[in-house]
């Protein structure tokens, strides 16, 4: 590095091409910042990327839309590309034969559910509206960078007002209903409303989402609500996905940031944040090349930019200690299939709409926390909990005419595996030959029917996407790690320790599912830092 | 039938929150009488001579929890409380050696560093932490909790207050607290230390009396609970009361007695009379009625609401909210009167070891196991063991020369597979014995009787819901303005003059006598 540092050529580098980056970028340039953005994979779009994983069959290593939330797409001033949303939210196969149907309509999921409790029929709808009520008070707060005990600016008042207003609003019993049901278990939650297992497995799934939690551990109950906002009542599961291509969104926002001048550079990995009198000077990218910026932008998770791309000398021991102890454990796997022919699954009803959707494979609570209790002690659980979709279905690009693909995202594959195992061809091969027989009991002649497949371990996601311990969250949702919390306490507001770092990612509030939501406020606390005038 | 007199007020269950309860409305001059259903006093504190000349603090066996404030105003050491500190805490190692922690810092800290010298130096900054967070939840503790979703005036200005409190905390130890409040123990440890033993011991306090393991968020909010402690201001002490946890119990009965209240054993409230809304008194098990305008009950919440008054009285959200109140009760209780003493592999001989606490807690693994076992309805193969032997610390409890061991078990699943049964208790006992004799392989020969209680047992003897030693788990759902229910927090019940002031209402459970007094004092200010 020379001594005066590269010359400054852009105002803002973004590290990173995942939808939240884009936002970020974008944000900027409308705001007439010159920004390059910088993606060290082939590709725009991040996890919404589709990729051959053989021949003429390709994948989205992640199928749900999530949540946009209304303040990225008026702020970007877009719309949302056309979605969908699915009748059926969830499909669960019961182990007595037979699926439990859940349609995202309420009166519809009350019917199939009578079947087998009137009393869990009757809770239904009630239990459906509560949930989204909360949830949509989450979606206020997401919107707005998250409070915490000090620090209020003047600016900041008025939307936090409106939150708090928004929670009175939720009247008495849903307030303390709010606060109530945060901390709990989601097998509580569902405990104290249902009685018939399948039902709460249905539900139960979504509170242990991509965490190492089961479905006993406090704060699941939040990981729900969290990943239900945007969801329609009765939306229990699947919320929606783009209509046209799995990247559709993040598409339409590299359109509006090419639009307003961002530059976006595939291939260009980053291998260090240049840092000098504790101020951002650019980034040098792995191919030797320095490019100057005063702002750096990482969408990137808080670990790898923080203790791999910037000389520790310029943070804070507590700091890099906080930073250490962040909770990753990426335990989620996903295996891809190419099949011959769409899988027949006895006694689904609607199969090519609840293939589109989400069929889950595990019908009762005990099952999913027993494939917790192994990932816990660093194994993979020997029966792991498995979801199915045919995003063919959905987008019939994916793979060659008649033929289709089917994607299964498996819980528990932990990254940590115990007594310093690794994630080897064998352990990829066990992980995948144990999801197909899984997948085998509900879709008889299933093994004959895949042509080819591809298992992504969270160590594959890990080298593929830059994810620390291959947690597609960059960081569990925890209820120690979200809000204020979030990457780490203290530092829950985008600004890093060094003059013009920030963070961007989903290791920010509102963090993963809440679509381009870090980038947003990322961007907003970039262009308010530089009002202040560099004050923080 | 007999009508009896009337009194200001009728508390119902003579535990030591009762007791404190009676003791500060009787100190305000109202007409109090306590009715207690056993022959004895003190609930789960009472000290019982269960097998000839062998004296054991039959459920609740050790004391750090109780309010300073309670023992100043009721002059209770002038009653016969007597702390005696226990002082060391020794974890056998499965390797053959220990963990110590001893009274003594200095030496604590040299016995740390033969294990770990950077845990050594992290103990001194996590000691100073967890003692300024124990500072810091200690005007929650003593505070009637608010209602926020209230407008009422005084319950937003309680709020302003609390507010004003995590304010003044600063940044980072709200931070601190808010890590402790919603995290794991085994997690919270994880960032602080390296010995396995060590977080293993440490996490066993996260998980005392409630069904959590030491990976589930929300045992570190226990673990600080148990830190709160103080014995003559020093925080995290914990000590024996000379003659057993009854003794305890005998002197705030004394107290209140000096006060003027009058106190009955023997006397089981069967329901609390409820007319046009209003509690005019209790009716007991033997027909007889008696009139209070007041009657409080320091009984848990489903005894309180569902049998003592019933649906019909109770508003329908209550009655919900009190159902789904989450009791399961997780531990079980082994007194041994023993012909000697314990010999442990790890540190032979009668040593000071002795004197102080047993933890068998050999990893965090296995106590995470021992919940395993829990969470699908069986006993702990393994259990994690807190283990004392109150006789040499206080001859008294034993005949010369021989010994009562305590020894607190963990897990014991109130809903167990199939039910307790006999021969479920026995298993239990011989679990218990069995893992003990790992560590200390004389214990068999030295047995002369034992005493084995299940939840069930603890259920059945002391009317504690599901044998849950706190009234109620200390999750997070369930404290403060949630305990026992959201908008009944405030001791008050839907019927005027019925209130409660049991471990189920904040600040919660452990030989506290926190809720006693607030209830109390509740009582009091208002006309």
């Amino acid at each position: 590095m020379s001594q005066t540092g590269p010359a400054r050529r852009f105002d803002a580098i973004v590290i990173g091409a995942g939808t939240n980056g884009l936002v970020a970028a974008a944000a900027l340039a409308r705001e007439g910042r010159r920004v390059l953005v910088v993606e060290r994979s082939a590709d725009v779009g991040g996890q919404s990327v589709v990729r051959e994983f053989a021949p003429g069959f390709s994948a989205p290593s992640s199928i749900d839309a999530g949540w946009v939330p209304p303040v990225v797409t008026k702020g970007l001033g877009m719309t949302s590309p056309p979605s969908v949303k699915p009748d059926i939210s969830v499909a669960v196969a019961l182990r007595d034969g037979g699926f439990l149907s859940l349609a995202t309509d309420a009166f519809t999921a009350a019917d199939a559910i009578r079947v087998r409790s009137t009393r869990d029929a009757e809770r239904w709808a009630p239990f459906a509206h509560r949930i989204r009520r909360l949830a949509t008070f989450l979606s206020a707060l997401y919107q707005i960078p998250a409070p915490d005990v000090e620090n209020h600016s003047f600016r900041e008042l008025l939307p936090l007002l409106r939150v708090g207003r928004q929670l009175r609003g939720l009247g008495r019993a849903d307030m303390s209903e709010l606060l109530r049901i945060l901390p709990m278990s989601v097998q509580d939650l569902l405990d104290d409303t249902f009685e018939w297992g399948p039902l709460k497995a249905a539900v139960g799934v979504g509170g242990v989402r991509d965490t190492r939690q089961g479905p006993r551990s406090g704060g699941t109950s939040f990981i729900l609500l969290h990943y239900l906002i945007g969801a329609p009542v009765g939306g229990v599961r699947a919320r929606a996905w783009w209509r046209d291509t799995p990247d559709a969104f993040s598409s339409a926002v590299a359109d509006v940031a090419h639009r307003h001048g961002v530059l976006v550079r595939t291939n260009a990995g980053v291998a260090r944040i240049l840092v000098r009198d504790d101020a951002v000077q650019g980034v040098a990218l792995s191919s030797g090349e320095e490019i100057g910026a005063p702002v750096v932008i990482s969408t990137a998770d808080p670990a790898r930019t923080l203790l791999r791309l910037i000389d520790p000398v310029w943070l804070d021991p507590e700091f890099l200690r906080a930073v250490g102890n962040i909770k990753f454990r990426g335990c989620t796997a996903v295996v891809q299939y190419a099949l011959g022919d769409i899988p027949r699954v006895p006694g689904l009803n609607n199969p090519t709409q609840a293939l589109a959707s989400v069929v889950s494979l595990t019908d009762n609570l005990d099952a999913l926390e027993r494939a917790y209790d192994a990932a816990k002690y660093g194994r993979v659980s020997a029966q792991p909990h498995v979801e199915i979709t045919v995003p063919s279905l959905r987008w019939p690009t994916l793979a060659p005419a008649g033929r289709h693909v089917l994607v299964a995202r498996v819980q528990y594959a932990p990254h940590h595996l115990r007594g310093g195992a690794t994630w080897d061809d064998d352990r990829s091969d066990d992980l995948a030959g144990a999801v197909t027989a899984a997948i085998g009991r509900v879709s008889p002649g299933f093994a004959s029917n895949v042509l080819h497949r591809a298992v992504l371990t969270p160590d594959d996601l890990e080298t593929r996407f830059g994810l620390t311990e291959g947690a597609v969250t960059q960081g569990e949702l925890t209820l120690d790690q979200i809000l204020f919390m979030r990457p780490v306490a203290g530092w829950g507001r985008y600004a890093m320790p060094i003059a013009g770092l920030y963070l961007g990612g989903s290791g920010t509030h509102p963090g993963p599912g809440v679509v381009g939501g870090s980038g947003w406020l990322a961007a907003q606390r970039v262009l308010s830092d530089a009002k202040a005038g560099g004050k923080r | 039938m007999t009508k009896a007199r009337r009194y200001d007020a009728i508390i119902i269950g003579g535990g030591h929150n009762g007791l404190v309860a009676a003791a500060y409305l009787a100190r305000a001059g109202r007409k109090t009488l306590v009715l207690e259903r056993r022959p004895l006093l003190g609930g789960a504190a009472v000290t019982e001579e269960i097998f000839p000349g062998f004296k054991f603090s039959v459920f609740s066996y050790v004391v750090s929890l109780l309010r300073p404030e309670i023992i100043r105003d009721l002059e209770l050491p002038k009653h016969g409380l007597q702390i005696l500190p226990l002082e060391s805490t020794v974890t056998p190692m499965d390797n053959g050696d220990y963990l110590a922690s001893w009274a003594d810092p200095d030496e604590s800290r040299r016995e740390l560093e033969r294990h770990s010298r950077r845990d050594a130096e992290a103990a001194v900054v996590f000691g100073r932490l967890m003692h300024h967070m124990a500072m810091a939840v200690k005007p929650i503790i003593g505070m009637v909790p608010p209602d926020p979703s209230s407008l009422s005036r005084s319950d937003l200005s309680s709020l302003v207050k609390l507010g004003g409190h995590m304010r003044s905390l600063g940044a980072e130890r709200f931070h601190a607290l808010h890590k402790l409040m919603t995290m794991s123990s085994a997690d919270y440890l994880d960032e602080w230390y390296e010995f396995d033993p060590l977080k293993a011991t440490k996490s066993a306090s996260g998980i005392i009396g409630t069904f959590l393991g030491p990976r589930s968020p929300g045992s570190a909010y226990v673990l600080l609970h148990h830190y709160m402690g103080e014995i003559d201001g020093a925080f995290r002490a914990w000590g024996f009361q000379k003659g057993g946890t009854g003794a305890i119990s005998e002197s705030i009965a004394s107290a209140a007695r000096a006060h003027g209240a009058e106190i009955r054993t023997d006397a089981a409230v069967d329901r609390v009379l409820v007319r046009n809304g209003r509690a005019t008194g209790v009716a007991l098990s033997n027909g007889d009625q008696i009139d209070a305008a007041v009657v409080v009950s320091s009984l848990d919440p489903r005894h309180t609401f569902l049998d003592l008054v019933g649906e019909a009285e109770l508003p329908g959200e209550l009655v919900d909210a009190v159902k789904r109140y989450k009791f399961r009760g997780s531990s079980g209780k082994v007194n041994l009167a023993l012909s000697g003493l314990p010999r442990f592999t790890c540190m032979p001989g009668p040593g000071r070891h002795l004197r102080g606490a047993m933890s068998i807690s050999p990893s965090v693994e296995y106590l995470e196991r021992a919940y395993d076992d829990a969470k699908y309805g069986e006993f702990s193969r393994n259990p994690y063991m807190d283990i004392v032997i109150p006789s040499m610390i206080d001859p008294g409890m034993a005949p010369p020369g021989q010994h009562v061991m305590s020894i607190f078990v963990q897990y014991a699943p109130y809903h167990i597979n199939g039910g307790w049964t006999d021969a479920k208790r026995e298993a239990f006992g011989n679990a218990v014995i069995r893992t003990l004799a790992r560590y200390a392989p004389n214990i068999e020969s030295l047995i002369l009787h034992k005493q084995v209680l299940t939840p069930a047992d603890i259920e059945q003897i002391t009317g504690l819901s599901e044998g849950n030693i706190f009234q109620g788990e200390l999750a997070l759902q369930q404290l403060f303005f949630l305990r026992p229910a959201a908008g009944w927090a405030k001791y008050r019940t839907p019927i005027r003059g019925y209130w409660q002031c049991g471990a189920g209402t904040h600040p919660g459970g452990g030989i506290m006598g926190a809720s006693g007094r607030l209830a109390a004092l509740q009582i009091v200010g208002t006309k």
